[in-house]
């Protein structure tokens, strides 16, 4: 069971990593630049408990500001540029915070023991959940609050006038700007909430590896960030949730069992998923494939 | 006979036939361990043969008999093992799983960068009702990086120390060429073991004999070009080059060597990790002389039968792949000793009872001689320097075998045993 409900750790984690993406591409932007945020909050947060002794409340908090500030500040000169000139821009900003980390040096004594990032080693000990004595089951569950607070936050928005202006500016940035929409605050806005997710993700993260290295905030990862929205649609953030789940929990885990053949299985049913891709849980395309697949046929067509 | 008489009789029999099937599942249980190790990816190698010796070595523990348990009944050892591609976060899915399910011990990582996080989230002191880490115990066989199992009370490893191994190599090299002054060192900058080797090991204990660095080059794991860091080499002249890196930068590095004509004028000195047949395979005639320390080589019958048993089963004998061997008879003489009875009602009672057992060693056998426990349960394991000659390892020097013949007051001479 204790397997299950870290397993849900996990989704978590992901799901913040991926609505921190879903957030940017909603105003059209495809930002590499997920990675880094995560590994800033997840160094930040760290360094917070294990290294200072704070709570994990203002350590994430301030792991996802931290992460935020920057974002705001690379928004501004991301503005300038777009597609597949941003994904290299945003790429880039990615690998200079990992090589920040292969190089950052910071301990502290405690209990006789160094404590603190130690470049290219890595940093660890960040114990503070079981130090705390928290439960696997607690930490899911605090783990699934945020979850819960930041992906209702972003469905609440997106249903909102605020998700309609957001979807605008991604849909066509001309008509969007002609309607009077600042597209600047808006995508600046993306960016830098974009940012605080990420940041609160990667300190989630930290805690629940007890671990982190540079080598953990790569371009796989900012590859999965932006893989998350986009398996799972754009009609809602129910998409990267159910896309987290299909990748982290049926072709990592569900698919354990094939050995080698997971590896290359896993290309495979990304492909296919991305080909048969749904806009939303209750999509009417998703329908149509269950009514296929079962035998069922249309409503319309039995009453004809 | 009447009829209730039949019922009675027949109602006996099956009581005594279940009785009996009973006792037979009691007289032989399953003893559940599991394998974890980079099965994918450019370190895969690592969990293929590591998964070849566990099965080899736990096959022929239960064609032996199987172990004897708490209550006298016989166990037999089924493994399972599984792939973490080396990634942090399947290592900890991974642990979770086996901690949820009756396995009584887990023996891996492969790699640090997984031993790390994995040993973070068990318990870090026994007995701490404080912290909720898991409490389960793992014997790592692969993970060589310095220091990994002070992370956890739940934690071994029975890994070479290679601070003990290049601390012994760079004395030998001074003694055996007083004339060589310098050394020049290459690093594969951000992969955490390599990194660890060359500045808190390699460099460090060529300085402390006597040798002066005189240049540092660094690349990165996935480099594939390596002509400025060569060029560096050649321009230092060292007198030995010492090479902090995995298989498959070690064979870029020396290709390189070998088109700039690079060529140490006394030694080149690797990686642990990199003798290995990958290494062979990749660069034997660039890395023929090459010296690198090893706990495993198969200088006696039972080293030489694990070696050919590991190639029965599909891997290569290595030090990292054969500490796995060790592993399963360390578990089995620790379940004799400790009396664990395999039961699923005792699982987590059997677990304490395996990592007690362990924390109590002193010495255990290995497949070179005597292996030393040490109090934050790492390993001191014999050693060998091996050197690739025409596309095999061989044995260069013993220091065990030349430390004996010394005090007996003989010249210990060059072993050279071809490895398979």
């Amino acid at each position: 069971m204790d397997f299950y409900i870290g397993l849900l750790q996990i989704f978590g984690i992901h799901t913040l990593l991926g609505l921190s993406a879903y957030l940017l591409i909603l105003t059209g932007q495809v930002s590499m630049a997920q990675a880094g945020f995560f590994a800033i909050g997840a160094y930040m947060a760290g360094i917070c408990t294990a290294m200072w002794g704070w709570h994990i409340v203002p350590a994430l908090a301030l792991g996802g500001l931290l992460s935020g500030v920057l974002a705001l500040l690379i928004g501004f000169p991301a503005l300038r540029v777009k597609g597949m000139m941003l994904v290299i821009a945003t790429l880039a900003f990615s690998e200079v915070v990992r090589l920040f980390f292969f190089n950052f040096n910071y301990t502290v004594l405690r209990d006789g023991i160094p404590i603190g990032p130690i470049g290219a080693e890595g940093f660890r000990r960040i114990r503070y959940f079981p130090e705390n004595g928290w439960t696997t089951i607690e930490v899911s569950l605090f783990m699934g609050l945020i979850v819960l607070l930041v992906g209702g936050a972003l469905w609440w928005a997106d249903r909102s006038r605020l998700g309609a202006v957001v979807r605008a500016v991604g849909e066509d940035e001309l008509a969007a700007q002609s309607v009077g929409i600042n597209l600047t605050t808006i995508k600046v806005a993306a960016m830098t909430l974009g940012g605080v997710i990420a940041g609160i993700g990667g300190g989630l993260y930290a805690h629940m590896t007890t671990h982190v290295e540079h080598l953990n905030f790569g371009i796989l990862l900012a590859t999965f960030a932006i893989a998350y929205p986009i398996l799972g649609g754009m009609g809602s953030v129910f998409g990267t949730l159910a896309a987290v789940v299909f990748v982290q929990g049926f072709l990592v885990e569900g698919l354990r069992f094939l050995g080698d053949w997971r590896n290359l299985l896993f290309g495979l049913l990304i492909m296919l998923a991305m080909n048969v891709r749904i806009k939303q849980l209750g999509d009417v395309r998703l329908r149509n494939l269950l009514r296929g697949l079962f035998g069922l046929r249309r409503r319309s067509h039995a009453g004809a | 006979m009447n009829r209730k008489t039949w019922i009675a009789v027949m109602a006996v029999a099956s009581m005594l036939a279940l009785g009996l099937a009973d006792a037979a599942t009691a007289a032989e249980r399953i003893i559940k361990i599991a394998g974890f190790g980079a099965k994918s990816g450019v370190v895969r190698s690592f969990g293929v043969n590591a998964e070849a010796v566990l099965r080899a070595a736990t096959d022929d523990i239960n064609n032996s008999g199987g172990v004897r348990l708490g209550d006298g009944s016989i166990g037999k050892f089924q493994v399972d093992f599984f792939d973490t591609r080396c990634n942090a976060e399947e290592g900890i899915s991974i642990v979770r799983r086996l901690a949820s399910a009756d396995y009584l011990i887990a023996v891996g990582p492969t790699c640090s960068n997984v031993a790390e996080p994995v040993f973070g989230i068990l318990q870090a002191k026994v007995g701490d009702s404080s912290d909720t880490g898991l409490q389960f115990p793992i014997f790592t066989d692969g993970a060589i990086k310095g220091g990994l199992a002070k992370i956890s009370e739940w934690s071994f490893r029975n890994v070479p120390s290679e601070d003990a191994m290049y601390k012994a190599l760079f004395v030998w090299l001074a003694e055996k060429h007083p004339d060589a002054k310098t050394v020049f060192g290459g690093v594969e900058e951000d992969f955490a073991h390599s990194r660890f080797t060359w500045y808190s090991v390699m460099k460090e204990r060529s300085v402390q004999a006597k040798f002066e660095v005189v240049g540092e080059a660094k690349w990165l794991l996935n480099d594939t070009n390596f002509t400025t860091q060569v060029r560096e080499m050649k321009k230092a002249n060292a007198d030995i080059v010492s090479i902090s890196s995995h298989p498959f930068t070690t064979c870029g590095v020396l290709k390189e060597m070998a088109r700039q004509r690079v060529k140490p004028r006394v030694a080149l000195v690797g990686l642990t990790s990199s003798s290995s047949m990958e290494t062979l395979n990749g660069c034997a005639a660039q890395a023929e002389g090459i010296i690198i320390p090893t706990s495993f080589a198969p200088t006696n019958a039972k080293a030489q039968r694990v070696a050919e048993l590991t190639a029965k089963y599909g891997g290569s004998a290595d030090l990292h792949s054969t500490a796995a061997w060790e592993n399963v008879e360390i578990i089995r003489d620790v379940i004799v000793a400790e009396k664990v009875m395999a039961k699923p009602e005792t699982v987590q009672q059997d677990r304490r009872r395996m990592r007690d057992g362990l924390a109590k060693l002193k010495s255990t056998a290995g497949l070179m001689g005597t292996i030393a426990r040490t109090e934050d349960r790492e390993a001191v394991k014999p050693f060998v320097y091996a050197t690739a000659k025409e596309g095999a390892w061989v044995v260069l020097y013993d220091p065990a075998k030349a430390s004996a013949l010394r005090t007996t007051g003989e010249t210990p001479a060059l072993a050279f045993l071809p490895q398979r």
